[in-house]
């Protein structure tokens, strides 16, 4: 009998796992919706908070995983110790906001409600700057399946999602120096654009 | 010089597949993994080494397992 793929192995654990990664997702979006509602009803006119959520596809988790390993191949001799569950992102929800001159309210308004979630800041505009990052269980949905939130500034994380498609597979690329110091020229036209709308906006 | 730019110098490829930098001719392959986190007398050393070119040589932070480097060898002769 033919030896089972690892990817087949992960693809049935993804497929058991998916109720409750949705439930993850579900819980954990509701609960930055209702701990960000007052600020959005706070908001003046130019501003905007956007939650958006999504869970990871099953192809994608096991791409992730296995990009992890040097030369980006699963090795059979450790079949049993590959787990999606390894994932910090299955269940994933993005809170967008422009200006962010309310990223820190709203960081401090989730951080309220899950102090004991590991921070894991992603750095930006050549680590001057961070987007918070968490990750963490929502444990009346489930002990397994950890959620990961971030609070990003709209206008980098619109271009973080055209970004990271692009790159994703290019890790050479998108580390080499030359595509650094690009993306570090938009992060920081981007970052000043919304100082400028601050600034010259009477809030 | 940087360290990507020796190797394509020395006549290596990127596989953006593997994220590995393949020279097919001396069969040797360097993971990204490695040309990121050693000094670039490392990776200069791993260019210049000579290994008969009989089998094929992998520069990792951790040496692939011997089913690994069969599907790795496998792959990269195939492409």
């Amino acid at each position: 009998m033919p030896e089972r793929l690892i990817e087949d192995r992960l693809r049935e654990e993804y497929f058991d796992l998916l109720p409750e990664i949705q439930r993850v997702l579900w819980q954990l979006e509701a609960e930055i919706r209702f701990h960000t509602l007052p600020i959005l009803h706070d908001l003046k006119k130019p501003e905007q908070l956007l939650v958006k959520s999504r869970v990871k596809d099953c192809e994608s988790a096991i791409e992730t995983l296995r990009r992890i390993s040097e030369g980006r191949q699963f090795d059979p001799e450790q079949a049993s110790s590959y787990s999606l569950l390894d994932l910090p992102d299955l269940a994933g929800v993005r809170v967008l906001v422009f200006p962010d001159r309310r990223l820190k309210e709203i960081d401090d308004a989730l951080r309220g409600r899950f102090p004991d979630w590991i921070a894991k800041p992603i750095p930006y505009v050549e680590k001057t700057r961070i987007v918070p990052k968490y990750f963490g269980y929502c444990h009346n949905a489930s002990n397994n399946v950890r959620g990961e939130y971030q609070i990003v500034p709209m206008l980098l994380g619109l271009f973080w999602e055209v970004e990271h498609s692009a790159m994703y597979k290019f890790r050479a690329v998108a580390n080499s120096k030359e595509m650094q110091e690009r993306r570090a020229d938009v992060e920081r036209s981007l970052d000043n654009f919304e100082k400028g709308i601050e600034r010259f906006i009477q809030f | 010089m940087k360290k990507a730019e020796m190797l394509f110098a020395a006549n290596y490829r990127y596989s953006f597949d593997r994220d590995l930098y393949v020279n097919r001719e001396v069969k040797k392959a360097f993971s990204l993994e490695f040309v990121d986190d050693k000094p670039e007398e490392i990776v200069r050393k791993g260019i210049e080494e000579a290994t008969g070119g009989n089998g094929w040589k992998f520069y990792f932070n951790l040496p692939p397992s011997e089913r690994v480097r069969q599907q790795l060898e496998k792959d990269l002769e195939a492409a």
